[in-house]
């Protein structure tokens, strides 16, 4: 059995953004990167899966960007991916979902996966597109924010998280693309041992030209901070009043009263 | 403009943020059509076009059959629009069409504005606004940010049917596990510090919480003090959240506890001490007395 | 008539050689006892405790027969060490004999033992035989009647404590029946010199002649076998200590305290790190277990078996004794369980006063060394994203690095990247960065410095932790990561001096940062400002107040900085009351070892431990010297309900509201 994890490097989202010179997407400037919360779901299920199956499956980790998304592929093979392909991407942050995801799918194309695991969304751009494009592009079965995961000959049994909590079991034949949810799983810490065996694993690198065709669907125009939601105010005095304002604000500046 | 509005029915009920698909629309001076996989049962009261597929046959969740029935209304409609949801059912059908399309996707849109859809980033702390460069756009919006709206009426039902090409089998639900509380997945927390006084006011910061359809939140010294089960921690050394909505009782702010809580989207800090640690992360600081001021809050919630 | 006594009276010199048959065979079997344990210990890998040699030895002889670390703790202490020299003298006393019969006399026709010096020696080895017998009454009451909380009774402590009330006695015994049919009759002055053998000798007074030569030769040989009997016990019971303890007092280490080997990452043949089994352990990490008394002195100091955790060190000495004796691939893990490996603050007190001189601490930090970097364990789900927030932010918080140097803008202070001219580098450390109530602390040192003329740089957002918590969890590689980052970036930079206000980082880049290769002075803030008033370079209004002050594990018994504090803080005007347990003997907050990190789940809290220990003094204030301890404080003092009688304030904050303008 084939299998893929694609990953995302994000900025760590404690990190105070400012835009770039573009005015398009962050400055990198003073931002501490690690792998997409998401991705590290995806890769701890399928890590999992090759145990489970043994040597008989590969577990390639694939990820797009500049060099120093290899950290977050390093993080994956020591986490147990067999090998990575770094598709090598300065400008990856200006693609929209459509590009990444035809990029993954250009790759995956020819080399028959068999289960491909993804986030469901990246933390930093959170469109949560790129899995289900990727699997739509390919043509294989597809479902998303998975809280449950299980696979027995061909045959994937997951349980997508609802609103509310309620889960949805579905089941699906491979070759499928799952996307992972927050819930899934607990990510494993990798072991030292492990690490060291993660630094002489193959990342194979791949000029992202040699793969992406595909012109951007969607434009950023701009990045920018939220309008000042009345930030740090310090309200004083009677309670009757204070009790007033508050109401205010929150039906104003929330989603919680209306 | 004319969107076709992609509306929502589960276990069986149609989902009342189906309404809010409309202000959007309403918001952009857009014609509308509405796809439904529903009954006749139970139609959105709207009048306009309603596409309607039968949930018996089609099922609730059938991604390949649904996109179908989508891309046979989008010819029949010839939207500039197809806007979802963001939600469990529209983030997984909203590509499929987009990729169908080869259409421009902007998710979870909170805004229109005029350069283009206004849409949060980096866990909403930023904003971008993005641009379809396509003929046709397909849209999610933010659950929540744009408001329900019901103009009444009865739709005018044309029928759809489609095949699916079964490479995924919808097996059921699962209820949602009862939990004694989940703080990680609540949209609002109310948190009682030290600055309640006592074990016996803990109701009082419960009821607020309740009022609020949120959960009870405590920090540490709270809960080594015993007053709250351990459960509710948040802090570093409880859990980390984000909740949408966070109010801070007579909680000076730990560092563990600021660590744990400040990705909260808006937070109100309510603390006698104006220079307390948790005015710097607060949006609102609201310096007075918590067993004064929560109460009156609650019964004004309340109504 | 001359003061003396016939050798081997009523036995005759034909016993010499059945005697020293019998006497070789005893101490063969005590050979063969140790010979048998040497593939125990060998089981452990190398490791060389026999550098040093001269001092080592030095430090054995003073140690064993100074008994210095057994008289610390007086109760049982007292009664061991008076018991400890009383025997020596009988011991010493009976070799003198030994060499005055088969050496003396035969060879050099003298005779040592007579005239006043025998008149001496008999008085003393009395006395010496008294004092043992009431040391020994002593211990046995301690043991089986008054008990105290934790020491356990075992089969051992019966065998031995009869065996040295029978050796005693039956010594009298013998004494007594000699001088009842010798000295009680021809020479009763020199008999009061024998005060012991006076007193048994009237036991035997109504015997007839015949009688008395009888049972004395019973007696002696009844004592003869008794003291092989000892020799023999000494490889099997608890006696085994008389020679693995005093053998421990040499082969301790000489390293400075709270050293943790270093491993080496580059190295790629290795495929164990840390301790797992038996055999990862050193063959002095075993041996150990075999010079542990169960004295219980480490167990009744540990913080954390003190607030009902599921750690003894002397339990987990024992355990691994028994593993390595009985199923040496047995999982240490498993055994000791994980919840007291994690459950250790690396306090040290257990170690500190441990008579025997068994390393506690870095045994736990080798296991948890295996649990963290075999396989990915942490005490908690808090910890885990803790470390993680360290690994990508360079704090345990989470919060962005590029933050780390805010708190100090607006103060007259360099960071390092724009001028690095500067006559010390403040190390400040995560809490410092980050925590209001600490940043406090840091802007207050900062105010000090400025005062004394002292010009202060900071590596600012460039700093990361330093990586003390991690290490101390056992996850060296994330530790030698930020280390090392650290030490380059130090080293851009000419600095001459590195002042910390966290103890924990003191440790850390003073001594473990060595190994790494990081040689610059590093000194604790405290030192730095006695140092400043000594020279006057800095000068402090008094101010009377009174004061209770905790020594942070990390600086008192880690780094022997007891004096200076408590000297600046006298300076100041501060009148102290010492807790119970100050100095070498302080109490820990409870987040040393890294449960900085870790949330203090099982027992009672540790911190609200230490908080009524300091509000028992009477004292309104506790005055601290880390970030750490304050932190565990402020909770302490409001989970224990404090906050009315209690404040905490660091030394810094003290010494700068008084600093003359």
């Amino acid at each position: 059995m084939k299998l893929l994890v694609c990953i995302k490097q994000v900025p760590d989202l404690e990190s105070r953004f400012k835009p770039d010179a573009t005015g398009t997407w962050f400055s990198e400037t003073d931002l501490a990167f690690r792998m997409n919360e998401y991705d590290e779901y995806a890769v701890e299920q399928a890590v999992r899966l090759r145990e489970q199956l043994g040597d008989s499956c590969e577990l390639t980790v694939l990820s797009i960007g500049p060099d120093r998304v290899v950290e977050a592929i390093k993080k994956a093979l020591a986490m147990g991916c067999d090998n990575a392909a770094h598709i090598q991407d300065n400008a990856a942050s200006s693609k929209d979902p459509w590009q990444i995801a035809a990029t993954i799918a250009a790759y995956a194309k020819d080399k028959g996966f068999d289960i491909i695991f993804t986030g469901m969304q990246s933390q930093d751009r959170g469109s949560a597109q790129v899995g289900v494009t990727v699997a739509e592009l390919l043509g294989i079965a597809c479902t998303t924010t998975i809280v449950g995961f299980a696979c027995d000959s061909g045959t994937i049994t997951a349980k997508r998280e609802l609103e509310g909590g309620i889960k949805g079991v579905v089941k699906l034949k491979t070759p499928a693309l799952v996307t992972c949810q927050l819930g899934l799983n607990v990510p494993r810490y990798p072991t030292l041992p492990n690490i060291m065996k993660a630094k002489k694993k193959e990342i194979i690198a791949i000029p992202v030209g040699d793969l992406l065709k595909e012109e951007a669907l969607a434009i950023t125009a701009s990045f920018h901070p939220p309008a000042k939601k009345g930030g740090g105010i310090v309200l004083e005095g009677d309670v009757a009043d204070l009790v007033e304002k508050v109401i205010a604000i929150l039906k104003d500046k929330t989603a919680v009263l209306r | 403009m004319k969107t076709l509005l992609i509306g929502e029915y589960r276990e069986g009920k149609l989902l009342e943020s189906t309404y809010e698909l409309l202000s959007f629309a309403a918001q952009l001076n857009a014609d509308t059509a509405m796809l439904l996989v529903g009954s006749e049962s139970q139609l959105p009261a709207y009048a306009g076009t309603l596409y309607l597929a039968d949930i018996a046959t089609c099922g609730e969740y059938n991604p390949d059959l649904h996109k179908k029935l989508i891309l046979d209304a989008v010819q029949k409609e010839n939207p500039d629009c197809i806007v979802f949801l963001h939600s469990s059912y529209g983030w997984d059908l909203a590509p499929r069409v987009a990729a169908a399309l080869k259409a421009a996707q902007i998710s979870e849109v909170i805004a229109n504005l005029d350069g283009g859809f206004e849409v949060g980033c980096c866990n909403a702390k930023m904003r971008r606004t993005v641009k379809s460069t396509t003929a046709r756009t397909v849209i999610t919006i933010q659950a929540g940010a744009f408001p329900v709206l019901q103009p009444g009426g009865s739709p005018a039902v044309q029928k759809l049917t489609a095949d699916s090409s079964g490479n995924l089998e919808f097996i059921g639900y699962e209820p949602a596990e009862k939990k004694d509380v989940d703080l990680a997945k609540a949209e609002v927390i109310v948190t009682a510090g030290r600055g309640i006084g006592k074990k016996d006011n803990v109701p009082v910061i419960q009821a607020l919480a309740r009022a609020l359809g949120g959960e009870l939140g405590a920090s540490r010294p709270v809960v080594d003090a015993g007053w709250v089960e351990h459960s509710h921690q948040v802090g570093t050394t409880g859990q980390t959240v984000s909740p949408k909505l966070y109010i801070a009782c007579g909680v000076s702010g730990a560092i563990q506890h600021l660590a744990g809580m400040k990705k909260s989207d808006f937070i109100i800090a309510i603390n006698k001490d104006k220079d307390a640690p948790i005015g710097e992360v607060a949006d609102v600081l609201v310096v007075a007395d918590v067993m004064q001021f929560v109460p009156a809050l609650t019964a004004k919630v309340a109504k | 008539m001359e003061a003396t006594r016939q050798i081997y009276w009523n036995m005759g010199h034909g016993v010499v050689i059945p005697m020293y048959i019998l006497a070789f065979a005893a101490f063969g079997v005590l050979a063969w006892g140790f010979w048998q344990r040497l593939p125990i210990w060998r089981q452990g890998k190398a490791l060389d405790r026999f550098d040093h040699y001269d001092e080592r030895v030095k430090r054995m002889i003073s140690e064993v027969f100074g008994q210095a670390k057994v008289f610390r703790v007086t109760e049982g202490g007292v009664f061991h060490s008076i018991f400890f020299w009383s025997f020596l003298i009988l011991f010493a006393g009976t070799m003198l004999v030994m060499f005055q019969a088969d050496f003396f006399t035969p060879v050099l026709k003298v005779n040592l033992l007579s005239g006043e010096f025998y008149k001496a020696f008999s008085l003393v080895l009395d006395i010496a035989g008294i004092l043992a017998i009431v040391m020994l009454a002593g211990l046995f009451i301690r043991r089986f009647v008054t008990r105290p909380d934790g020491l356990e009774i075992v089969r051992d402590d019966y065998i031995v404590l009869q065996l040295l009330f029978a050796i005693l006695i039956t010594g009298f015994l013998i004494e007594g029946a000699r001088m009842a049919a010798t000295e009680l009759q021809q020479n009763p002055a020199l008999a009061r010199f024998s005060p012991g053998g006076l007193l048994a000798g009237q036991l035997f007074t109504t015997l007839t002649p015949g009688t008395l030569l009888v049972t004395h030769k019973i007696l002696w040989w009844l004592h003869f076998v008794l003291v092989l009997g000892f020799f023999c016990a000494v490889p099997y019971t608890k006696l085994r200590h008389i020679l693995t303890t005093s053998a421990n007092a040499f082969l301790a280490p000489f390293e400075a305290k709270g050293s943790i080997a270093t491993i080496n990452m580059e190295d790629d043949t290795v495929e164990q790190f840390g301790t797992a089994t038996i055999s990862d352990l050193s063959w002095k990490d075993i041996f150990d277990a075999d010079a542990c008394t169960s004295c219980k002195r480490c167990q009744e100091r540990c913080p954390a078996y003190t607030t009902d955790k599921p750690l003894s060190p002397m339990k987990l000495i024992k355990q691994i004794g028994e593993l390595a004796e009985g199923n040496p691939t047995g999982s240490l893990s498993e055994t000791i369980s994980q919840d007291a490996i994690w459950a250790c603050t690396t306090c040290r007190a257990c170690q500190d006063i441990c008579p025997a001189n068994i390393e506690h601490v870095n045994k736990i930090l080798e296991m948890r060394r295996n649990l963290t970097l075999m396989e990915g364990a942490f005490p908690g789900d808090e910890v885990k994203t803790a470390v993680n927030n360290i690994e990508v932010n360079g704090n345990p918080f989470g919060l962005a690095f590029a933050a780390r140097g805010d708190w100090a803008e607006g103060l007259q202070i360099s960071v390092m990247e724009q001028d690095s001219d500067v006559d010390i580098l403040y190390f400040v450390g995560c809490y410092a960065s980050f925590d209001k109530r600490n940043q406090a602390i840091a802007r207050n040192f900062i105010t000090i410095c400025n005062a004394a003329g002292v010009k202060v740089g900071i590596l600012g957002k460039e700093e990361k932790c330093c990586g003390e918590p991690v290490r101390k969890l056992g996850n060296e590689y994330l530790y030698q990561m930020t280390a090392a980052e650290n030490i380059e970036l130090i080293k851009t930079y000419n600095v001459r001096k590195i002042v910390t206000t966290c103890p924990h980082c003191f440790n850390t880049l003073a001594r473990d940062y060595k190994d790494l290769g990081l040689d610059i002075p590093v000194e604790h803030y405290t030192t730095y400002i006695n140092t400043l008033l000594e020279n006057n370079k800095l000068n402090l209004t008094p101010e009377t107040f009174r004061y209770t002050y905790h020594d942070s594990c990390y600086l008192g018994r880690y780094m022997d900085i007891i004096e200076q504090p408590r000297s600046i803080l006298t300076r100041a005007g501060g009148s102290i009351t010492e807790m119970d347990k100050s100095g070498y003997d302080s109490f820990c907050c409870s987040a040393g070892g890294g449960r900085i990190i870790a949330e203090e789940k099982l027992g009672s809290k540790i911190s609200e431990a230490r908080i009524k220990m300091a509000t028992d003094t009477g004292a309104p204030l506790l005055v601290s010297n880390c970030p750490f301890c304050m932190t565990m404080f402020e909770d302490g003092i409001k989970t224990g309900g404090a906050e009315d009688v209690l404040r905490v304030r660091d030394l810094a904050e003290i010494v700068a509201e008084r600093i003359v303008a």
